[in-house]
């Protein structure tokens, strides 16, 4: 037993903190929010730390770790409310290398790795937003000597599609069998319309009516591609919690900051114990948060059956990642509502995931129906 | 050191001989405990039954260190253990104080001469152990006692009112807090004692709880006489000492050695057909998601203890998830009962065990400093607010305005 981080991964995190603290700061965060929110500087100082490649193989360029220590790098993201593709172009990078073919592997992740190029994820669907049951529409083309899949439907709010060479595009055929595919965002047919996302970052609507060539399906090509996708939704998720985890740091810090230097009656707001007890269970959920995430991360990383662990791990990111990041707003008074203030993109990212890819009782009822079902 | 969640190879060696010693000398326990609130008596009884088998055979004090007659094991060791010791049919419940709290107290603070005459017969199960602390008006400001010891000759004279002792009516021994030095600020003028409970002057009055039953008592103390080498720790040090014993009784409470799983809780709720409602199947997701987490902290806990580091702040959360829990799965529990859930006693479902835990959610949620004690606590250490402005901490006590 030992649940705790080794060496090596305190000091990935320690690296991770420094860069994203150094150059995601709150002045940068303000002036992106000028543009459209990419911070193309910070994303080349990653590629450079070698944390774009972080789990793809050294053959490519990256550095072959895993879950874990994504999941490390994805918190300090979240904790700086840093503006970059991280987690959905590293799941990206890591559902290519697990699943599509060694040409496809060597064709993309170099570029990955050193930053030049941009993966993302098409997870999300419209209606129920249920990513094992996606609403793009897969048809076998059988009528042309090359073959493929042509893909269509649309896919919402594509994690920093604008900026993405290839997008991961789930689709399913007629008889409920998975596609899993390596979209062109550059291909005819493929229209991205960006959108404004609740947590002001790049995010964009994709429109896709597209050939898929054999060689980009990454799984799902002659067989049921759904182990693929429910293992790229399951890392997904776990992303998805490592940078809630930071969130609600970053949350807590700055509003552990405030209720103790600002004063009102004559003493600091946290002599107040409405307001101390209120901060403290934010901290206790954050660390509930800590816990169920890294026990997911570790749990995928050692490739065991993580179904129960993941959906506890999003339960707590959802649920509680919401409760703390409604406190930190809450507990800034009308000091947070003002935008020149940072408080309020804690809150803003914290919403935004506890949406994204379900809400709490989605995750509860499926994790409802494996320890209960009978 | 790499992560490792669950058990190393020589961890599971070691799960391995314990769950064979336990199923050599104990029946696997069924889905819910047997319930034992009816005749408290007969459980401590059990208790000593139980306590001596592991005594006899090696497995008692796991962590204890050999020259305390334990078996000189990693604290991990005493977890692995008592995780396994929890699927069998065993009753452990009267030592907990003894074993879990002032054993660790003694080898702390005692001197070789308490450690001769208490540890061992304590590790062999001959003696119960109660906590005399907490007073009608000292309960979450335990500095604030009153209870006075004065010293006459080589014997301490003490005079005062317990309460909330836990097996107090089943004891031989308790440990006492008494104010010894009135004209110093609360924290300073305390002294640890440890009291034989057959002392005359010792009166206990079990008080009948909400459960039904006489888990707690009133012990009065009229002129009790304590030898002065019963003090333990030093006298007008007792406030250090008792810290040893509260922080040891946090991480009793929290870490579990819980009398009912949400695994049983699914169990019932399928027997009774619930568990095709989406609803109740989200509840108890919900109580499952909470479980694992204390699984967690308990697992963040033992590595900290295995590295030799002191518990962060997971302590003070632990107990207070695990009573948090314990009172949101008991609604859940209710739900999942239906019209059963107004009835009580042994003919109910499941033997009325999870009515009795609801009413049992109280001694967790208060005991060993309240859920809001522990708010408070994980605000000042987890996140550096300030502590609250004490007016009574460097007034003499005999100043103080007493509730």
């Amino acid at each position: 037993m030992n649940f705790d981080l080794s060496d090596e991964q305190q000091v990935l995190g320690g690296l991770a903190q420094q860069i994203f603290g150094d150059l995601s700061t709150i002045e940068r965060i303000t002036e992106l929010q000028t543009r459209d929110g990419f911070d193309a500087t910070l994303w080349s100082e990653l590629a450079k730390a070698g944390l774009l490649g972080l789990c793809v193989a050294e053959e490519h360029g990256g550095l072959a770790m895993h879950m874990v220590e994504l999941s490390l790098v994805l918190e300090q993201q979240g904790r700086y409310i840093a503006q970059v593709p991280l987690w959905s172009s590293s799941i990206a990078a890591m559902t290519v290398a697990e699943f599509a073919s060694q040409e496809l592997q060597n064709q993309v992740l170099p570029g990955v790795c050193a930053g030049t190029t941009i993966l993302s994820t098409a997870l999300a669907n419209f209606g129920a937003n249920d990513s094992m049951n996606p609403s793009v529409e897969a048809i076998d083309v059988i009528e042309t000597k090359e073959g493929g899949i042509r893909l269509i439907g649309s896919k919402p709010a594509v994690p920093y599609a604008q900026h993405a060479h290839y997008v991961v595009v789930s689709a399913k055929r007629a008889n409920g069998s998975i596609v899993l595919a390596l979209v062109d965002t550059d291909a005819r047919g493929v229209t991205i319309t960006p959108v404004e996302g609740s947590d002001r970052q790049p995010q964009a609507n994709m429109e896709i009516d597209v050939v898929v060539p054999t060689s980009h399906v990454i799984s799902g090509l002659t067989s049921d591609g759904r182990e693929a996708l429910r293992w790229m939704h399951e890392h997904s998720l776990v992303a998805l919690c490592a940078i809630q985890l930071g969130v609600a740091q970053g949350s807590i810090a700055i509003t552990a900051e405030h209720v103790k230097t600002r004063h009102q009656f004559g003493k600091p707001l946290s002599a107040q114990q409405a307001v101390a007890v209120r901060a403290a269970d934010a901290y206790i959920t954050t660390e509930a948060m800590r816990v169920t995430t890294l026990n997911a991360a570790w749990q995928l990383a050692e490739g065991f059956d993580a179904r129960q662990d993941v959906l506890v791990a999003m339960y707590w990111a959802t649920e509680g990642g919401h409760s703390v990041v409604l406190a930190g707003q809450h507990l800034h008074g009308g000091v947070g509502a003002d935008i020149s203030y940072p408080v309020h993109r804690f809150f803003l990212w914290g919403i935004q995931i506890s949406t994204q890819l379900g809400g709490a009782s989605q995750h509860l009822a499926r994790l409802g129906k494996l320890i209960a079902s009978k | 050191m790499s992560m490792q969640i669950g058990d190393s190879p020589a961890d599971a060696v070691f799960r391995d001989q314990a769950r064979s010693f336990l199923s050599q000398h104990a029946s696997p326990r069924s889905e819910v405990v047997a319930n034992w609130h009816d005749d408290l008596g007969g459980h401590v009884e059990a208790c000593k039954k139980w306590q001596h088998i592991l005594y006899d055979n090696g497995w008692a004090g796991i962590s204890w260190p050999e020259q305390f007659g334990g078996r000189g094991g990693t604290s991990l060791q005493a977890s692995i253990f008592a995780e396994e010791q929890s699927k069998f049919d065993v009753a452990t419940g009267s030592f907990a104080v003894s074993l879990g709290m002032v054993g660790p107290t003694l080898m702390a603070h005692g001197t070789p001469q308490q450690h001769a005459e208490f540890l061992s017969p304590m590790l062999r199960g001959d003696h119960v152990w109660c906590q005399l602390f907490s007073e009608p008006n000292a309960g979450s400001d335990l500095a604030n006692i009153g209870t006075r010891a004065v010293l006459d000759g080589d014997t301490w004279v003490v005079n005062g009112q317990k309460v909330w002792t836990s097996f107090g009516q089943f004891s031989d021994y308790g440990i006492l807090l008494a104010r010894t030095e009135p004209e110093s600020p609360k924290h300073k003028g305390i002294t640890y004692f440890i009291l034989d409970m057959k002392s005359v002057g010792v009166e206990v009055r079990p008080l009948v709880q909400i459960t039904g039953v006489a888990h707690f008592n009133e012990v009065f103390l009229s002129d009790v006489r304590i030898p002065a080498v019963n003090v333990l720790g030093g006298v007008n040090n007792g406030w250090a000492v008792a810290n040893t014993t509260l922080t040891s009784e946090r991480a009793f409470i929290g870490g579990g050695g819980s009398s009912w799983t949400v695994e049983a809780l699914v169990a019932t709720a399928q027997k009774l057909g619930r568990t095709q409602d989406p609803i109740v199947r989200q509840k108890l997701a919900a109580a499952y998601a909470r479980a694992q987490t204390i699984v967690y902290l308990g697992y963040r806990l033992r590595t900290a203890s295995s590295l030799g580091l002191m518990p962060g702040p997971e302590m003070f959360i632990m107990k207070l998830a695990y009573a948090r829990h314990w009172e949101q799965t008991m609604d859940t529990a209710m739900e999942v009962l239906g019209a059963d859930a107004m009835l009580w006693g042994d003919n109910v479902i499941d033997s009325g065990e999870w009515q009795h835990h609801l009413l049992s959610q109280f001694a967790i949620r208060l005991g060993g400093g309240t859920n809001e004690i522990q708010q408070n606590i994980i605000g000042e250490r987890g996140l550096g607010l300030p502590r609250e402005p004490s007016v009574d901490r460097n007034l003499p006590w005999r100043e103080l305005v007493k509730g």
